[in-house]
């Protein structure tokens, strides 16, 4: 694995890396925040000290002196520490146990000792008429005690981030990658050949439960199809191997014929059986180029009305003759995208289904008209129909009903008409109660 | 008739250069795209005879060429697939006319034949004559000897186009292609009813049928009377 970081354990480690390093920035200022804070509060109280002790000794060094006396002895200022030197340096008052500088001015880290302990203080030299300096002292023990509470928290919770993040990211994984490997021993088990294997769902409806339906609906959708093809060429086989036979019985005839008139009688039969099977080919290819859909590329605005028309008036002399009765009812300038071919030929199928598969004395209708969802065809006769169970099967490549078995043909043609009603985005139905009757809506 | 084919499948090719020859034609064949654009551009040739697959330079690029060339020899396209899509592509790219295989040499034979000799549009009279017949294309009228009859349009159009092509057989699917714009069979007769239609409304108190039937192969009305 080159590139770990693009897996899931890589992913939510940096995640949680991200995050335990923002931990760490959010310390850093929460840190120095409150340590500026507490130390502006600690010179903020030496400031107010000092004043306090030059305000009461108004009269120079000698009432600061006293006053740093009478708070040592009340022993009321703890945290505070005092020592005003003269010029040469010697105490004066206070007992702060350090060196008071010789400029005036606060000083952050004021070593000093108390007790025999070195300690460290937060100091204010203030200078006092006649070259007396005044040292204000606090210890900082508080603040530093406070620093170190601070950092110790921030390590913890840093530590603690970044073990989480690391723990969920390996936990992450491990589900990711169990849940995966049910899609992988899936697709594994499809490509040794096993195709009805399917992606086991836990039932909680998760995201991986969801690719997981999606993925099994497109192998059902698969297999389906698989299945459709399977079934059309084992029926294309089937449905070929009769006037194949009758090809080579013709063609052993003619063999064996002495008599030149009746072997030419065998050939001529031979070559309109091999005719009728290149029929039956060129139907099928016709089906499928339909089926494929590429006819779409082409489609124009063709006005339905004139193509249903004219199919209709074409047709009426030959169904008139046969003892048939054409009834047209047919809205005008009704138009849709299409190939005007194909439509032409859907209806032409419809109607040689109608003058072929019904006795004379019936009734043909087509009637075109405009719904509220688009434009609705049907053709329909009042002939004996066919059986109810029959109806939908009739729409597949080969389907014949049974009291059509007699008759020629190749139980082609409704399969033309669905393929062209769904290349136009239609939908075919067989109504065939009473009589029969297909009806398309665009 | 000199007639090109370029058709790389030599079975095919054999097929319908015999069959041409015995019409009486004169026959040059080719079996790779370059080679017959080649000997097309030569020149020289009524018609032409070109598959939509070959090897080389497939024929529509041939056909397209050739006519960017400005040359107008009639094409006659060969297609092996069922050809929706592949008739409208053949047809805009410059192609006359279209088949697709398998098909009867009867079919390809009339339908060279029907393109060798056709007259553009802009050329053609607005009167044909077929013996004692005259149809009036603009006027849209038809006599016979002096006598009105009055046809159907659709009558009158399969009247007009058996006309156009005088002594020369038109083939059911021709017809259906030219009359009725189906560029597929239907099982029901409706060119046999359409033309038994016709024909007794043209021989209507005459004695002669002017309109052969053709046993196997389709129509044609006779030339000159």
């Amino acid at each position: 694995m080159k590139r770990w970081w693009r897996g899931t354990f890589g992913l939510v480690a940096a995640v949680a890396v991200g995050f335990a390093l923002a931990t760490l920035v959010i310390g850093a200022v929460a840190f120095e925040t409150t340590h500026e804070a507490l130390e502006l509060q600690l010179d903020h109280r030496i400031a107010i000290e000092t004043q306090a002790l030059i305000d009461e000794g108004q009269d120079g060094h000698e009432g600061v002196a006293a006053a740093i006396r009478r708070r040592e002895a009340a022993s009321s200022t703890a945290s505070l520490g005092y020592r005003l030197v003269d010029a040469q340096n010697r105490p004066v008052a206070g007992s702060l146990d350090a060196t008071v500088p010789s400029k005036p001015g606060y000083v952050e880290l004021l070593p000093y000792k108390a007790n025999g302990e070195e300690r460290i203080a937060q100091s204010l030299t203030t200078a006092l008429p006649g070259g007396y300096r005044l040292l204000v002292g606090a210890d900082r023990a508080a603040i530093d005690e406070m620093d170190n509470r601070f950092i110790l928290l921030f390590l913890g919770a840093f530590g603690a981030m970044l073990l989480l993040g690391i723990g969920a990211a390996w936990l992450v994984g491990i589900v990711t990658r169990r849940r995966l490997a049910r899609i992988d021993h899936t697709a594994a088990a499809i490509i040794a050949g096993d195709l009805s294997r399917r992606v086991p769902l836990t039932g909680s409806g998760d995201e991986f439960d969801g690719v997981a339906t999606t993925l099994n609906r497109m192998l059902d959708r698969i297999a389906g199809l698989m299945e459709n093809l399977r079934q059309v060429s084992s029926d294309v086989a089937h449905d070929l191997r009769t006037p194949l036979t009758r090809l080579q019985n013709c063609l052993d005839e003619a063999l064996r014929e002495r008599n030149p008139e009746l072997q030419r009688e065998a050939i001529e039969a031979a070559a309109s059986e091999a005719g009728e099977l290149l029929e039956v080919f060129s139907a099928l290819l016709r089906i499928a180029e339909v089926e494929g859909l590429a006819a779409r590329a082409h489609f124009q605005t063709v006005d339905l009305s004139a193509v249903v028309a004219d199919v209709a008036e074409a047709f009426r002399p030959s169904m008139e003759s046969s003892g048939h009765q054409l009834v047209t009812s047919i809205a005008p300038g009704l138009t849709m995208p299409g190939d005007r071919r194909l439509l032409q030929q859907m209806l032409t199928n419809l109607l040689d289904n109608a003058a072929q598969h019904t006795p004379q004395g019936t009734t043909v209708s087509i009637a075109l008209e405009s719904t509220r969802n688009g434009i609705r065809l049907a053709v329909s006769d009042n002939g004996p129909g066919v059986g109810e169970m029959e109806a939908p099967e009739l729409f597949k490549r080969f389907a014949r009903a049974d009291r059509s078995r007699s008759t020629p043909g190749h139980g082609l043609g409704l399969a033309m008409v669905a393929a062209i009603v769904a290349a136009h985005s239609g939908r075919a139905t067989i109504d065939s109660r009473p009589g029969f009757g297909v009806h398309a809506e665009f | 008739m000199r007639i090109l084919i370029v058709e790389d499948d030599a079975d095919t090719s054999q097929f319908i250069a015999r069959g041409l020859a015995e019409l009486g034609h004169q026959v040059v064949t080719s079996g790779d795209g370059r080679d017959g654009l080649f000997h097309a551009t030569d020149g020289g040739f009524d018609a032409m005879v070109v598959d939509r697959m070959l090897p080389g330079l497939d024929g529509l690029a041939l056909v397209k060429a050739l006519r960017a060339a400005g040359n107008m020899t009639p094409v006659l396209m060969l297609t092996a697939v069922s050809g929706i899509v592949d008739r409208v592509e053949g047809l805009e790219g410059g192609a006359d006319d279209y088949l697709v295989k398998p098909f009867a040499f009867t079919e390809l034979a009339a339908r060279l034949h029907a393109l060798g000799r056709r007259p553009s549009a802009a050329a053609e009279p607005a009167r044909l004559t077929a013996g004692d017949i005259v149809l009036d294309l603009h006027r849209r009228t038809v006599t016979r000897a002096g006598h009105k009859i009055a046809l159907q349009p659709r009558e009158f159009t399969l009247l007009a186009e058996l006309m156009r092509n005088p002594g020369r057989i038109m083939t059911r699917t021709m017809l259906l292609e030219r009359v009725w714009d189906f560029d597929f069979d239907p099982k029901t007769n409706i060119v046999e009813t359409h033309l038994s239609r016709l024909r007794s409304k043209l021989n209507a108190g005459f004695d002669s049928d002017p309109i052969e039937t053709v046993r196997g192969a389709g129509y044609l009305i006779k030339d000159g009377g």
